[in-house]
């Protein structure tokens, strides 16, 4: 636990304040964290200030990540509130001559019963600052009080008003532009390039060279653009990977051989998931400043502080004297995970001695950004006579995810629940790749392995990690185990699910969608699955349309979710609803166009999104978590099951059991003449 | 590229802008004007992020060329508040909820408000099409079309 004022401050006019690493790019942090503060602290969300990632206020902080901020970050906060409450009734019971159990506390003031004389949070903290270690097992308001539900926070007007601040509208006194190249094949040697060209173009103000970072300084964006095109680079491919596997045993159970081959049916299956790009609206852009003594960076960055310290190494600082000025960013999904603008934007600055704003343009965004890795899975499962699940294989080859910003070597302040125990690099490949690659299912006797070797493209996170990639393989083959075994692909569900949130997440899903009203075929489908994503408890259906050789759609979702208290419903809400258009949109459409390690893919013509015409009509959501239970992350969840479930709708609607994404039209025919 | 004087009309003010006639209108917004409220987003025309309203028409800022907007009445996302006072539009999106990082928001607010004065009762699939060359990577899409309808009753 954190001390109460790295947190939460009250100041001697009585606003609140509530303080995070963490930031809100689209997940709603700034609606939900007042909150979780109103809430313990009985005030009007509205009374509390949210100061998020500003590197000099808020304590460090890892990086926003892995569906942590509301399950950790809030509940830092949570107690953070809770222990300024008790100091704030301890306090008055004292000024006020009462015994604290006659006390009650409702907006902003401590009173002595309802009515009865009191003391507001000015009064009670002039002078005195709340401050102290908050004990592991400070008292929780209980039950959880919920403020009243809001669609938005009360940020949220500057967006539909514009005056919102993003990074790239950071303006700074004499502010130059930068842009750096970037070579086709990810890894590429730079081997020559044309200064004096470029020095001599338009507004060039400097031309920075450094080993493989080759970049130009200019006046204005667009004389920044000519100039670096004048560099005319010379690239050497890069080195001939080694090929390097990392292995990776989830489960090794004795005797699976025999049990595969002993059942009574033995089902195979080879799953494919391509890369996939995060492809935010806005492409990364980092604005620097690096001065002798000290430096300011604005950047589209889930790890403040990793940035912080990576542009503290770039300008030979320490990381006290770099300051991260957070500001509006695009959506990320895991891309801002590396800061590559803002990196390159300080590299810049560092050379000019003058601010540099660099912007990536959509080309630079698809050709230069992390992808998701690919995922090449081979399933076995054995059912006995009664069709139940007695022997299970996952043998899977993937890519390295990675959080991409340079992580804090040394302990962390708190460490996650992903996180703990003993950190080796096959834990770290399971936590990211292998993520989900256990399913939640009582299988008998199980293998599951992950071999990760390198990739030609760019990786990275994106939403959820290897989860989405895996759950879709186990997923789309526990369907085909279900129909081998005559039975309801939820009824076959729950009799091998063990985890009462999950079978609770799968009955309410199944009767909220009406699934045993529902049948498929003749072109409309209904497909099921599930996860247990971290602590969050996640169960879809969906109803697809296929026509004869034309373009699936999503036609309606039904998810339930238990992420334990929903601390802002409205917004949990908007968070699954985007997570399944998301994942809809990878399922349906998306694969990364490459060859040789490049990128071929510039526009948004050759990486083609789901738009308004392909969203679903419909997406209920319901929470099927209490309130006694914690809250734990939706963010990432909400987009696991979503590919599955539409290749089991699939299935339902012609036959065609596609075992590769995306799934179009091309895959549904193949699927059909396959299938024998 | 010349510099050349071009007299233009952005929400309701004059402005003298001096720049070379290719400078895409979306420059002009945000570097010199200072109005941020449009995004860049492709630079293709592709993604909605940048789009004004030339003449109350919906078009990207990033491909529309500075000698190309001529005497067309320019309306950014900052200027769409008349008077202290929210478009039905911008309101309808803050009642529905209709944003997560609101990078396509100001695009996506002036392409609806766009569609209300020319069909003011659309039907679902008539603020689909209107809204279709706006692209939104959070998934907003089935609440903003509820905006739509709100601000259309």
């Amino acid at each position: 636990m954190s001390r109460v004022e790295e947190r939460l401050r009250i100041g001697p006019d009585g606003t609140i304040t509530a303080l995070s690493g963490k930031m809100d790019y689209g997940q709603g942090l700034r609606a939900a964290y007042p909150r979780i503060v109103a809430e313990e602290l009985g005030v009007s969300p509205s009374r509390v200030h949210v100061v998020l990632g500003d590197t000099d206020v808020v304590p460090w902080d890892m990086g926003t990540f892995g569906s942590m901020s509301i399950e950790v970050d809030g509940h830092e906060l949570r107690c953070a509130a809770a222990f300024a409450r008790a100091v704030l009734v301890a306090r008055a019971s004292e000024q006020l001559g009462a015994p604290t159990a006659e006390l009650v506390i409702a907006e902003g003031v401590v009173r002595r019963g309802a009515a009865g004389p009191g003391l507001s949070f000015e009064e009670l903290v002039a002078g005195a600052p709340i401050t102290g270690e908050v004990p592991e097992d400070v008292q929780l308001a209980t039950p959880t009080p919920s403020c009243p539900d809001a669609p938005l926070g009360a940020d949220a007007i500057d967006f539909v008003t514009g005056r919102a601040q993003f990074v790239a509208d950071v303006r700074l006194p004499g502010m130059l532009r930068g842009c750096v190249l970037h070579p086709s094949v990810h890894g590429a040697k730079l081997r020559a390039v044309d200064r004096d060209a470029a020095r001599a173009a338009p507004g060039v103000v400097a031309v920075v060279v450094e080993g493989d970072f080759a970049g130009v300084v200019a006046d204005r964006h667009d004389h920044a653009l000519a100039a670096l095109r004048a560099l005319s680079p010379r690239w050497e491919p890069p080195p001939v990977s080694e090929g390097k596997t990392e292995d990776v045993t989830m489960r090794s159970d004795a005797g699976i051989d025999a049990a595969l081959a002993g059942a009574a049916r033995h089902l195979k299956a080879v799953y494919f998931v391509p890369h996939i790009a995060n492809a935010p609206l806005g492409p990364s852009v980092g604005v620097a400043d690096v001065r002798a003594d000290e430096a300011f960076v604005y950047g589209t960055a889930q790890s403040p502080f990793g940035l912080r310290d990576a542009v503290a190494q770039i300008a030979s600082l320490p990381p006290d004297r770099v300051h991260f000025r957070p500001r509006a960013m695009s959506g990320g999904y895991g891309r801002h995970g590396a800061s590559d603008a803002a990196i390159e934007a300080a590299r810049l600055s560092k050379a000019v001695g003058r601010p540099v704003l660099v912007q990536w343009s959509r080309e630079d965004e698809l050709h230069g950004a992390p992808n998701r890795p690919q995922l090449d899975a081979a399933l076995e499962g054995a059912l006995d006579a009664t069709g139940r699940i007695v022997g299970w294989r996952f043998d899977a080859r993937t890519n390295p995810y990675g959080y991409g910003a340079p992580a804090r070597s040394g302990t962390m302040q708190r460490r996650p629940a992903p996180l703990r125990g003993n950190w080796d690099p096959t834990q770290l490949a399971a936590m990211m790749a292998g993520r989900n690659a256990l399913p939640p299912y009582d299988l008998g006797v199980a293998d599951v392995r992950l071999h990760i070797v390198p990739a030609g493209v760019r990786t990275g996170a994106l939403r959820s990690l290897g989860a989405a990639p895996n759950v879709f393989a186990i997923e789309s083959f526990m369907d085909e185990l279900a129909h081998a075994a005559g039975a309801d692909p939820i009824d076959f569900r729950l009799r091998h699910a063990t985890d009462p949130r999950l079978r609770r997440a799968l009955e309410a899903v199944r009767d909220r969608s009406g699934w045993h009203g529902r049948r498929s075929g003749e072109g409309r489908g209904f497909g099921v699955a599930c996860v247990i994503y971290g602590v969050t408890r996640v169960a879809q259906v969906v109803e697809v349309s296929v026509p004869p050789g034309g373009p699936i759609r999503l036609e309606r979702v039904w998810c339930a979710i238990d992420a334990g208290h929903i601390v802002h419903p409205n917004g949990a809400r908007n968070q699954v609803e985007g997570a399944v258009q998301m994942a809809a949109s990878w399922t349906l459409l998306e694969e990364l166009p490459h060859r040789d390690g490049e990128v071929l893919a510039a526009t948004w013509d050759d990486y083609p999104i789901a738009t308004f015409l392909d969203a679903p009509r419909a997406i209920d959501v319901a929470f099927t978590g209490d309130d006694t239970t914690p809250s734990s992350g939706l963010g990432e969840p909400p987009v696991v099951p979503i590919a599955p479930a539409i290749a089991n709708a699939v299935f339902g609607a012609c036959g065609a059991r596609v075992r590769r994404l995306p799934i179009g039209p091309e895959a549904v025919l193949e699927a059909l003449q396959l299938r024998t | 590229m010349t510099r050349v004087r071009y007299a233009i009309e952005v929400n309701g003010q004059p402005y003298d802008v001096e720049a070379g006639g290719a400078t895409p209108l979306l420059s002009v917004l945000r570097e010199s004007l200072g109005l941020t409220g449009a995004r860049f987003g492709c630079g293709h025309g592709k993604c909605g992020a940048c789009v004004v309203l030339a003449d109350g028409a919906p078009v990207p800022a990033c491909t529309t060329k500075l000698e190309d907007v001529g005497a067309r009445s320019i309306v950014t996302i900052e200027g769409l508040a008349r008077g202290g006072e929210l478009h039905p539009v911008q309101r309808a999106f803050l009642e529905e909820g209709a944003l997560q990082c609101g990078y396509c928001t100001s695009g996506m607010i002036l392409a609806a408000s766009a569609l209300l004065e020319r069909t003011p009762s659309p039907s679902e699939c008539q603020i689909r099409e209107a809204l279709a060359p706006h692209l939104c990577r959070c998934g907003v899409y089935v609440r903003a079309i509820r905006a739509v309808q709100r601000a259309s009753r």
